[in-house]
């Protein structure tokens, strides 16, 4: 089975985010990178599905710039078997959509049964690439997955919905993107990083895939600001000798101050 | 938990990603390149990624860089600033007096004003652009010796996804027998497995290690502040908070970008088990002179780390069979100028360019291994070393006879009035406590920004450990905690602790107090393994990967 697991490498969750000078990106000097927390679960359930159909190719697909590779490798270290980094400068200003055509036109020159994205990418949060790539390759979709199982060249998928679990099931080839809740990473175990660094990881720019820079990396959305949210004002602590003085004081605010009562 | 310890052989290990394990990494590549020999050379560090444990202030005195790789600058070595000038104070509780004359040692002018963190990382890529498997999220756990000999065979690295009750969870991967012709250990002050090592082969210094512990914060200024138009971008402080009579003192160093590097150094040898480190930093920064010059920041990093400061004397015996001591970890320390990453730094490219020697000679015994300190002594770093083997001593000593001592040494190359001046150990120097503990700072004082609590500098060191898992700080009997210590000292844990791991809670029906750990604030600075009177708390590696993410430490 050749699975095929899309990841992006994002900015580590405890970064202290700073907003760059332009006020549309986030400064990158001082971040320490990851794996998007949803895209480890992708690799996790790959390789899981890799073991139990007892055999199979599991390729990382990244687009991203020279740093990213150390995303590939950590998911080659996990186990994953060989990796692809679209890696060109023209990328750097691409939106959802853009990464999402990059992405399926790898994919298309691949041989594929499954394809594995997070829900989302932890960073931008735009909920968009998993679902476009299967547009464009025009395979069902499924997301929010936390438990699927595969036979007979079929795959069933529970997905989380508001209050519950919705069983669904399509044929392959097929796109799935993973919820919190469908398993719990692996390890890099210390033999599997020093056989990673023997695996293939190719890097490609666009036009290697075909594609033309102007075209491929011209956004149709653009990020126009950034902004923190407001900060919260101090909380006021209601003083008073007695518990009826605070009640009476705590009743004065909320009348005179916060003007509720 | 019975598990079986996959095995992978390396011919040289590192144990420990600073610049002493590094440094010597890059020079037995470089040795083995000029000579023809195939290597296969691995450092291991216990940081999820190499520089998120490194802490410093830091100063670099660049000797050792320049012989390492003589085109660094152009290498892309990360500079923050150089050292234009210095300025030396004595602050009285509202004065700073500038002290005319700079000790000689501390003549930093035209050195690199380094992030630690930054410049480990950049030490790392060359090294993997050698050859060198750089390994960062695995701890050194257990040290393994050959039963029949006792000679060192490598290391175990540390198991990962084991329960806080010790049991396997699912994603348990077990540890991995390094094994190496050579294991070099590199694991900065008090390393967990140095500690072990040195005491098994009894091979401990003349006089114990004594030990300082480093608060040191990024602060970001407003882009108008005291370097823009100051001399000095090299502050040492003495005098408060601590006094005379506790070594130790501030700094303030220039980084690039509007940052600057503060931080505030406590010898462990005081003995009043009242004191606490950390609100000796923050009345530093509240000091007239200091608040001035970071008005208007705002921290953001903040870390603490212990240093090494016994040198000489201290030094535990470098070489034994199939093993070395770099850096910190063996006390390597210019103690006087208050530097150890040059050192650190030589210390490994001796110890590297011996281990070259040794696999020329297919011999990795004592006998070949011991060139490595005969080296030392005769280089530059012995001589150094040598010259500072009796300041920790003199520091250690109260006023006026302390000032006697240094002045002495000072004027016959570190002889001072008596050769071998004895240090005791710092977990012997804490005197019982008179009555209760004097009230601590006002909690007011936090502003939350520029000056922040203990916790708030947890979360800003973005120190991070998985919380299911068995505690890595191991409290011998937990009984003495709220029996004898309690008694004597008042706990000292819950103050010399800067990450606040350690809190006594008292149980409101029994009134029976209870240690209560929190080993996920715990930021590795190893304060409470060297100052603990009962000698009660070991701290071990956690799960690898676990700790600080310091950035610019
Ligand atoms: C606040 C402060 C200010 C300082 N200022 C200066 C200065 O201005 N100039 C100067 O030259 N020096 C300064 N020093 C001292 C200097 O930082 C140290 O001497 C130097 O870092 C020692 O280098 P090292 O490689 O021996 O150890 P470290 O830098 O401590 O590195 C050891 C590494 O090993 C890792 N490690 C430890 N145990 C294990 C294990 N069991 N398994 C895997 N990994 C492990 C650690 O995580 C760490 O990354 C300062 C120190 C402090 C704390």
């Amino acid at each position: 089975m050749n699975i095929i697991v899309l990841l992006k490498q994002v900015p580590s969750t405890e970064t202290m985010i700073q907003i760059a000078g332009d006020g549309r990106s986030v400064k990158t000097d001082d971040v320490s990178w990851i794996i998007s927390p949803y895209d480890e679960f992708a690799v996790e359930e790959a390789l899981r599905i890799k073991e139990k159909q007892k055999g199979g190719i599991v390729t990382i697909v990244s687009v991203g710039g020279a740093k990213a590779a150390e995303a590939i490798r950590t998911a080659l270290a996990m186990g994953a078997d060989k990796g692809i980094l679209v890696n060109d400068p023209a990328t750097a200003g691409c939106d959802g959509l853009g990464i999402a055509r990059i992405l399926s036109t790898v994919v298309q020159s691949l041989p594929f049964d499954l394809i594995i994205a997070g829900q989302r990418a932890v960073d931008d949060e735009n909920f968009l690439v998993g679902a476009a790539v299967a547009e464009f390759l025009k395979i069902p979709f499924m997301s929010l997955v936390i438990q699927e199982e595969i036979a007979d060249g079929k795959i069933t998928c529970h997905r989380t919905i508001e209050g519950g679990t919705a069983v669904v099931s399509s044929p392959l080839p097929a796109l799935f993107t993973t919820q919190r809740g469908l398993n719990e990473p692996r390890y890099t175990s210390l033999p599997g990083v020093m056989k990673a660094k023997k695996k293939p990881l190719d890097i490609k720019t666009l036009t290697d895939l075909g594609l033309d820079p102007a075209i491929a990396a011209t956004p149709l959305m653009q990020v126009i600001s950034l902004k923190f949210p407001e900060k919260r004002k101090a909380g006021k602590i209601i003083d008073g000798a007695t518990l009826a003085d605070k009640a009476a004081m705590l009743a004065k605010v909320l009348h005179e101050e916060a003007k509720v009562i | 938990m019975n598990t079986e310890h996959e095995s992978m052989e390396v011919d040289v290990l590192f144990v420990g990603g600073g610049p002493a394990g590094l440094a010597g990494a890059i020079r037995l590549m470089q040795k083995a390149a000029e000579t023809g020999m195939n290597l296969e050379v691995a450092v291991i560090e216990k940081g999820a990624e190499i520089g998120a444990h490194s802490l410093s202030g830091a100063i670099m005195n660049p000797i050792a860089l320049k012989e390492l790789i003589p085109d660094f600058a152009s290498q892309g070595c990360p500079i923050e600033t150089t050292v234009r000038d210095d300025e030396f104070y004595f602050l009285t509780a509202d004065r700073a007096l500038r002290v005319p004359m700079t000790p000689s040692y501390l003549e930093n002018q035209g050195y690199a004003v380094i992030s630690l963190s930054r410049f480990c990382r950049w030490l790392a890529e060359i090294a993997e652009g050698m050859g060198v498997s750089i390994l960062p999220g695995f701890a050194g756990k257990e040290v393994l010796y050959d039963p029949q000999t006792s000679a060192v065979i490598g290391v175990r690295t540390g198991d990962k996804g084991v329960g806080k009750d010790g049991t396997p969870r699912g994603n348990y991967e077990p540890g991995v027998d390094i094994l190496a012709k050579v294991t070099v250990f590199g694991e900065g002050a008090r390393g967990s497995l140095t500690k072990e090592l040195t005491r098994k082969l009894h091979i401990q210094g003349l006089m114990p290690e004594v030990f300082e512990t480093g608060i040191r914060e990024v602060i970001e200024l407003p882009e108008d502040h005291y370097f823009t138009t100051s001399f000095g971008n090299d502050l040492h402080f003495l005098g408060y908070p601590l006094g005379l009579d506790i070594p130790g003192g501030g700094f303030i160093y220039e980084m690039k970008d509007n940052q600057i590097a503060l931080g505030y150094l406590t010898a462990l040898s005081y003995s009043d088990p009242s004191l606490d480190p950390y609100e000796a930093f923050i009345r530093f920064k509240r000091h007239p002179f200091v608040s001035r010059i970071i008005a208007g920041g705002k921290v953001i990093e903040q870390g603490a780390r212990t240093v090494s400061v016994g040198g000489w004397h201290t030094m535990p015996q470098l070489a034994v069979d199939g093993g070395l001591l770099v850096g910190a970890g063996a006390a390597i320390h210019h103690a006087p100028a208050l530097k150890g990453i040059h050192t650190g730094m030589k210390s490994g490219m001796l110890a590297a360019e011996t281990i070259h020697t040794a696999l020329e000679l297919g011999d990795f015994s004592q006998k070949t291994l011991g060139r490595y300190p005969e080296m030392l002594k005769e280089s530059w770093l012995g001589r150094e070393l040598y010259e500072g083997r009796n300041f920790s001593a003199a520091l250690a000593k109260k006023m006026p006879a302390r000032f006697i001592h240094l002045a002495a040494q000072y004027l016959n190359a570190g002889k001072g009035i008596r050769d071998m001046l004895p240090l005791e150990a710092d977990c012997k120097t804490l005197k019982p406590a008179k009555g209760g503990i004097p009230d601590t700072l006002d909690s007011k004082c936090y502003d939350g920004v520029l000056v922040v609590d203990k916790l708030t500098g947890v979360y800003l060191s973005k120190t991070l450990h998985r919380e299911d898992q068995p505690s890595h700080i191991v409290v011998g009997d937990p009984e003495i905690c709220i029996t004898r210590c309690y008694d004597m000292y008042r706990s000292p844990c819950t103050r010399f602790c800067p990450g606040n791991v350690y809190e006594i809670h008292v149980d409101e029906v029994t009134s029976r107090r209870e240690l209560k750990l929190n080993p996920s604030n715990c930021l590795h600075c190893k304060t409470c393994d060297i100052k603990d009177p009962f000698g009660n708390v070991t701290w071990t590696c956690p799960e690898g990967g676990d700790g600080p993410g310091y950035r610019r430490g």
